[in-house]
């Protein structure tokens, strides 16, 4: 049994702590701007103007996993924001307005000179208003036209025909908003983009996205999966938010060798697997735990979710010679890739069939609208492709109303009763 | 035989365009019966009202004598519905379905954003054209915007006589002022002028003067429930009720432009941008005595607005609630109570006010 972590688990998050600790250092002792972005903000576009870059999502990923989400959404609460609003997005908003009300990792976020998001959901403007507010600073808003054409199969489209995924108008659209960003990033570092150095970082991105195809291909394909899903993810997200650099170029491999040697000698997350799961939806950040508490009792094995395989199918863009048009194509349609009709059902199903997934356990997130959409599309797909499907009522980051024992008892039942 | 007519889902749809195509606008709102089928696809706690009833009357075969679906991007609600509707079709869930048209007006402030609602406006325009068959010219557009603002000054003479002194109820108003969206704008004119008249010569209302901001409502069973209390709605902010008419479309030598510049800023949804909400907001508190925050459990959006406007609302010592309640559902004992409390509140705000 693969008991102990992967060295490049280890590794990446050790890259990430001290990637923050270099950054806070940078802020506060050399006055040097960073910026707070939504994770579907081109970040290549950030680092390139020598403008380090923090994703919303992983940093409330981080404030939850040190369980100090709930003073904070307490804090909320008392200000009078009401429950149904999203949690996730605004949690890391919630840890600049109310700094007392609990303990923001490794000494907080300082103040950014920018912050960045795409306007997908409604709420963001919001979110994202209050926070640049809270902090003092500049917002830079990504508008979201919504795609009127969404031809089958994306993901065979996205690599080489990634304009036929995006109609012109959205595209272009999209590229001139990207083109005024990169007019502020300039005017904020002082250093111009090189296009050159732009495809090139979009071609080493492409290569980081193989190798993770790659490992995705020795997972779908080893008899038991080699390495869990949640080690899956802290490799995939230490490299995504400083994608095409030399270092996540460098932990993909890394990542790869050591998941290619368990599948050599054979070693498997859980011997005797007898269940492969699949999560559809973002990682319940407060209980990474409850992904492996089912190894023991049902030989049940967490295989896949989005965040290693979204990366080859999403982010390869070939044939750069336009590449602010590829990085457009890429940014545009992210939210109906990961879940709406037709695109995220489609694309699940394909998924699951390919990693042999014998069971999938549907998110729930009552307060997080757009991610919460086009659930019953997939939970049907998935049934009419004789998956089982289990929904999961949570919240990514709130922990308030998570009964984690009862949470495992339905799991265990959902596999008595339909997987085993 | 019946006119034929484009079905919309918000009235960020423009009614001009609609009506220069040759087609008779006619507007979704929510409503308090089950929505079973729709129920099916449509996640709980995301979708308000007026969505179900749209999906529920497209399954249901309810819509089979529209020419066009067409659905704004005016909110995420909105956008997802029309994937959804796309997908029941493509799927053979319905077949009896006019083709579902995606308006895609953006309201950011992007310097790209205009050009990109011209594009949007001409497409539509010309998706509408070639449903009827009617190839429509500029003045065609022009003669439609001159009908609709004759509309429109017809509607603020009804909202002239809500605020500062109402002499109608809002629950009776809504209905007058909503109609604006599908009525011909001629009949619309003449009916408005008409009640106008005859309201102008009631007395003016005595209840505290209550504003119903947060999220928009496209009925008036909110307002029956705070008037029940005594008060009188004099304002809502959303673009069924006072904001309905709005200013003028200008006109001018691009009268798709003009459109587009008046739909982007005036269209009050989810994606209105927060600033332009809060002045719209601010500027109304002055003649009021009160003020109802609706937040319905498919809210996203507008709660984030309101620990500002509470701080706001504290500071010049306006009553007001936060109501939770779907506005097609009944309200609680509880809230029944908060109002009651609030009207008193705004009473004796009035009384120190006027006297």
């Amino acid at each position: 049994m693969a008991d102990s972590q992967l060295e490049a688990t280890a590794a990446a998050s050790a890259f990430q702590k001290q990637w923050f600790a270099d950054l806070r250092r940078r802020v506060f002792e050399e006055r040097q701007p960073y910026a707070l972005l939504q994770a579907d903000v081109p970040f290549e576009l950030f680092d390139l103007v020598d403008i380090p870059a923090v994703s919303n999502q992983w940093w409330a990923a981080i404030v939850a996993a040190k369980r100090q989400a709930p003073k904070f959404l307490d804090a909320m609460d008392a200000d009078g924001l009401h429950g149904d609003l999203c949690r996730y997005c605004s949690l890391g908003y919630a840890s600049t307005r109310y700094p007392d009300a609990g303990d923001s990792p490794w000494g907080g976020l300082p103040t950014p000179r920018l912050l960045c998001a795409r306007l997908t959901c409604d709420c963001i403007h919001r979110v994202f208003s209050l926070w640049a507010a809270t902090f003092g600073a500049e917002l830079f808003e990504i508008d979201h036209p919504g795609a009127g054409d969404l031809p089958p199969r994306w993901w065979e489209l996205g690599r080489h025909n990634w304009r036929e995924l995006v109609e012109p108008h959205r595209l272009a659209f999209v590229v001139s908003t990207l083109e005024r960003l990169v007019e502020r990033l300039e005017a904020i570092s002082g250093r111009a983009l090189d296009r050159d150095a732009l495809r090139e970082r979009l071609e080493l991105v492409n290569q980081q996205e193989e190798v993770f195809d790659a490992v995705r291909r020795l997972i779908a394909a080893a008899p038991e999966c080699p390495v869990r899903m949640t080690e899956q993810i802290t490799n995939v997200m230490a490299t995504q938010w400083v994608r095409g650099s030399t270092w996540a170029l460098a932990h993909a491999r890394a990542f790869y060798d050591e998941v290619k040697r368990r599948v050599d000698d054979s070693v498997a997350a859980c011997p005797g697997e007898r269940a492969r799961l699949m999560w559809i939806g973002a990682g319940l950040w407060h209980d990474t735990a409850f992904y492996t508490a089912f190894e023991a009792s049902h030989r049940a094995v967490f295989v896949w979710s989005m965040y290693l395989a979204f990366g080859p199918d999403g982010y390869i863009r070939y044939g750069l010679d336009d590449p602010m048009a590829a990085l457009a194509s890429r940014t545009a349609s992210f939210n109906e890739y990961l879940h709406n009709p037709p695109w995220a059902a489609e694309w699940i199903v394909h998924q699951a069939r390919e990693h042999r997934i014998d069971g999938a356990l549907v998110l729930r997130p009552h307060r997080m609208k757009a991610s919460g959409t086009g659930r019953f599309f997939i939970e049907r797909a998935l049934e009419d492709a004789d998956i089982p499907v289990l929904p999961i009522d949570a919240d990514v980051v709130d922990a308030r109303d998570w009964d984690a024992d009862r949470a495992r008892a339905v799991v265990r039942s959902f596999l008595d009763t339909r997987v085993l | 035989m019946q006119e034929p007519c484009v079905v919309a889902s918000w009235p960020s749809v423009p009614v001009e365009i609609v009506r220069t195509a040759g087609f008779r606008p006619v507007m979704i709102r929510g409503a308090s019966d089950p929505t079973p089928a729709a129920d099916v696809h449509l996640e709980p706690g995301i979708f308000p009202s007026r969505l179900r009833r749209l999906v529920e009357d497209a399954l249901t075969g309810r819509l089979t004598h529209a020419a066009r679906i067409v659905i704004p991007r005016t909110s995420d609600a909105d956008y997802k519905c029309f994937l959804y509707l796309r997908e029941l079709v493509r799927k053979g869930v319905t077949t009896a379905l006019a083709p579902i048209v995606l308006f895609d007006l953006l309201q950011s402030r992007g310097p790209d954003v205009p050009a990109y609602d011209v594009a949007r406006m001409h497409a539509l325009l010309d998706e509408l054209s070639s449903a009827s068959g009617r190839m429509a010219s500029d003045d065609d557009l022009r003669k439609e915007i001159t009908r609709a603002n004759t509309a429109r000054a017809a509607a603020r003479c009804l909202v002239a006589l809500r605020r500062p002194v109402p002499r109608i109820p809002g629950s009776e108003v809504f209905p007058l002022l909503a109609a604006f969206w599908e009525m011909e704008p001629e009949r619309y004119a003449e009916m408005a002028i008409d009640a106008a008249t005859r309201i102008a010569a009631r007395p003016p209302l005595p209840g505290p003067r209550v504003l119903l901001t947060g999220a928009p409502v496209d009925g008036h069973t909110l307002h029956e429930t705070i008037e029940s209390h005594g008060a009188v709605v004099v304002d809502e902010v959303g673009p069924w009720g006072s904001g309905a008419a709005g200013e003028d479309v200008r006109i001018d030598d691009d009268p798709v432009a003009a459109l587009a510049d008046k739909y982007r800023a005036d269209s009050i949804g989810a994606r209105t941008p927060v600033d332009a909400l809060r002045r719209l907001t601010q500027s109304r508190l002055d003649e009021v005595d009160a003020v109802v925050v609706s937040l319905p459990p498919d809210d996203a959006v507008f709660g984030w607005d309101y620990p500002a406007l509470r701080d706001g609302l504290n500071a010049r010592g306006i009553p007001h609630l936060c109501l939770r309640c779907d506005p097609y559902e009944r309200p609680t004992p509880a809230d029944h109570a908060a109002l009651d409390a609030m009207a008193s509140a705004a009473s004796r705000l009035q009384e120190a006010r006027h006297g």
